[in-house]
């Protein structure tokens, strides 16, 4: 089986960012592999090695240096990579007819997998679109994944912290939520391994992806500001250990 | 009228506040200056806090040897005095000093036998029982993960190791150094905070006092460059000073990168401090079950010298702000995923950037200066924390001496060490010396 992740090369999470003008940030900032196309490509993987015969292909649209974020899903245990090489942004209408068509172009693909969401652009639109273009089944949040012959089980987290369990025909699309796995990180062996393996890179303008009947562009950005509500625990030491852990418990559902 | 001190001491991290703390005990009454917020809000926080004794001169071991004592006995030290943050806690996890090409070990064990430190032998089988992650092959030269020799499959083993059963680190260095002005505050120490100082005020060839940006003097007849990363600038605003030193001291850009140990490994419970001179790394085990991973200075890796006042503020761009980068993460996590080959390398870098307050020879300047009554604890190159509290009493009783007549310049004073039985020369610190080509050049001293 052809298991295609959809990665995408985002500004890392703890990087500083400027907005430039109305509707540009300042780039000059690390950019690495999404942190939910991590959780992807460990399951793309896992399931790789489940099933003989099956190949891990990363694809992304980016510009000519997201081949570091390919290769970064490549270190990981993907076994080749597709750059479709553009440098104007993309939004997801766009982005899911390139990732559509260089994966129909390249194969045939029993499962595409990406994360449920891209950390810069928060759209969660990608894995549906992609899903229509080929009219496959889509999940999203995903957090528990079995693949028994033709079928996907898998549950799907939703807000509130509700699960639904579907049984998806393959092939599915399925969007990696955190709760799927805990990412396989590469070892330096695993780095080493990585670099004999090939990232095809693509222009973008030597694709036919066709004409779409409806754009979006952003208009504007604007740096949003989070204003933290500070509350003071009172009460004597029981008291405030008693509401520091129902706080944990409920509110901050960790423990 | 301005307030009046016996003596001014620029910089309240953990060198400044243990010679604040031993000049009160003798008497003098002491002012502690810092720019920062808080002690050991500076340099010192981002220190990585190793303690231990492998140095490339005699008197380097002797003095962090003499460090342990200190650390082990923290409370004592202290005097019990309660801090309101808590204590910091010594991690006795003991060292390893890989042998290998990137290290003078031989001259190090050298000086563990003159200065009696307690050692071990360990060849190859010995460290894998103890470090069962390790992998041993000889991974020299240290190279960039640029260079594609970088991932040449290696063949020949390391020849085993030094291992000192005392060594490890300090949980929070910035915290330690906290304790150390609790601790001189009752002995009637003052400390001022988010103050800067602007100028080194001198009169009829001897210093008088500092200014501060908000246009406050405040004097004194002793005045002690404890700056860090800032202490070239401090230098430079001393009649005669900077001109007076033979040795230099310049700011230097370093990251500390953190990274999860294997899942099967315990290594905050199991782990050791380990000098890896054959991959150019320093480990220890920090909260997490985490490495912390700090560079060696191999040649290959570049130099940043910078502005400590633009570093701090986030300027100077790629690779010379206070930003981690990519290249570093990589060249560092790769390196010990060498020696740690089940080792993951997550692709967002963690870590700490900041900076050394680096000397010519990357050996310190505790000395008196050409202006008398200005006095020198800096140039400590990345390598000094450990030995914070034995600098505090030696500086003291340099300075008190010094005021007392002696002329270190020519008879240099021999401070007599508290627990180990020898004295050390402090002229081996002068800034007057040669560099000291016995010196690593490195953050290993």
């Amino acid at each position: 089986m052809q298991i295609y992740v959809c990665v995408k090369h985002v500004p890392d999470s703890s990087a500083v960012i400027t907005v430039l003008g109305d509707n540009q940030i300042d780039e000059n900032v690390i950019f690495l592999l999404n942190p939910y196309d991590e959780h992807a490509v460990t399951e793309a993987v896992k399931i790789k090695n489940s099933l003989p015969d099956s190949e891990v292909i990363a694809v992304c649209l980016g510009k000519d240096d997201a081949e570091k974020t390919l290769r970064s899903a490549l270190a990981m245990g993907a076994d080749r990579g597709i750059l479709v090489v553009s440098d104007a942004p993309h939004e997801s209408i766009e982005i899911a007819r390139v990732l559509k068509t260089v994966m129909a172009q390249d194969g045939i693909p029993g499962l595409i997998i990406t994360g449920k969401e891209s950390i810069d652009a928060k759209g969660m639109q990608t894995m549906f679109r992609i899903g229509a273009l080929f009219d496959f089944p889509v999940a999203t949040n995903v957090i528990r994944l079995d693949i028994e012959g033709d079928i996907a089980i898998v549950d799907s987290e939703l807000s509130g912290g509700a699960v639904d369990t579907y049984e998806m025909s393959l092939p599915c699309v399925i969007g990696a939520g955190r709760g799927l796995n805990t990412p396989k990180y590469p070892t330096f062996p695993d780095v080493v391994k990585s670099k004999k393996k090939v990232v095809k890179k693509i222009a973008l303008a030597e694709l036919d992806i066709g004409t779409s009947k409806a754009d979006m562009w952003i208009v504007g950005l604007e740096p949003l500001v989070l204003v933290r509500k500070p509350k003071e625990i009172t009460g004597d030491t029981d008291e405030v250990a008693r509401e520091v852990i129902r706080i944990l418990r409920e509110e901050a559902k960790v423990i | 009228m301005n307030k009046k001190y016996d003596a001014i001491i620029i910089g309240a991290g953990v060198i400044g506040s243990p010679i604040a703390y031993e000049l009160s005990k003798m008497g003098y009454k002491t002012l502690n200056v810092d720019k920062f917020h808080d002690a050991g809000e500076g340099s010192t926080a981002g220190s990585c806090a190793i303690v231990r004794a492998s140095y490339s001169t005699a008197d380097g071991v002797a003095m962090a040897y003499e460090g342990f004592k200190y650390w082990l006995d923290w409370e004592n030290y202290l005097d019990n005095v309660t801090d309101e943050k808590g204590l910091a806690r010594y991690m006795n996890t003991g060292s390893i000093l890989i042998k290998s090409q990137g290290h003078k070990w031989q001259k190090v064990q050298e000086n563990y036998e003159e200065v009696g430190v307690q050692y071990e032998e360990w060849n190859n089988d010995k460290i894998k029982e103890m470090v069962p992650v390790a992998d041993l092959h000889e991974f020299w030269p240290v190279r960039r993960p640029e260079d594609p020799k970088f991932f040449d499959e290696p063949t020949n083993e390391v020849e085993g190791a030094l291992f000192c059963p005392e060594g490890g680190d300090v949980t929070d260095p910035a915290l330690s150094a906290h304790n150390i002005m609790r601790a001189a505050e009752a002995k009637g120490a003052e400390f001022i905070f988010n103050a800067e100082v602007v100028d080194v005020r001198s009169e009829d060839g001897r210093v008088t006092g500092i200014t501060l940006k908000d246009g406050t003097q405040i004097d004194a007849g002793i005045v002690v460059n404890v700056a860090g990363p800032h202490s070239f600038l401090i230098n430079k605003m001393a009649e005669g000073v900077w001109e007076g030193c033979n040795i230099k001291t310049k700011a230097l850009r370093h990251e500390v990168m953190y990274c999860p140990a294997p899942e099967e490994y315990d290594y905050l419970n199991e782990g050791y401090h380990m000098s890896d001179g054959d991959i150019g790394c320093y480990v220890r085990p920090e909260v997490g079950n985490t490495f912390l991973i700090g560079s060696e200075d191999p040649d290959c890796d570049s130099q940043e010298w910078v502005d400590p006042d633009e570093f701090y503020e986030g300027k100077g761009g790629h690779g010379r702000d206070n930003v981690l980068t990519e290249e570093q993460w990589k060249a560092q996590c790769y390196r010990l995923g060498k020696r740690i080959p089940t080792l993951q390398v997550p692709n967002q870098p963690k870590g700490v950037v900041d900076l050394y307050d680096c000397s010519d020879d990357w050996i310190p300047i505790y000395d008196k200066s050409d202006l008398p009554g200005f006095y020198m604890a800096i140039g400590t190159s990345g390598n000094q924390y450990k030995n914070a509290p034995v600098v505090g009493r030696m500086m003291a009783e340099l300075i008190d001496a010094c005021e007392k007549g002696l002329d270190h310049d020519n008879e240099p004073f021999q401070y007599k060490f508290k627990y180990i039985d020898r004295s050390t020369d402090v002229g081996f610190f002068s800034r007057k010396r040669e560099i000291n080509y016995n010196s690593s050049f490195s953050v290993n001293g």
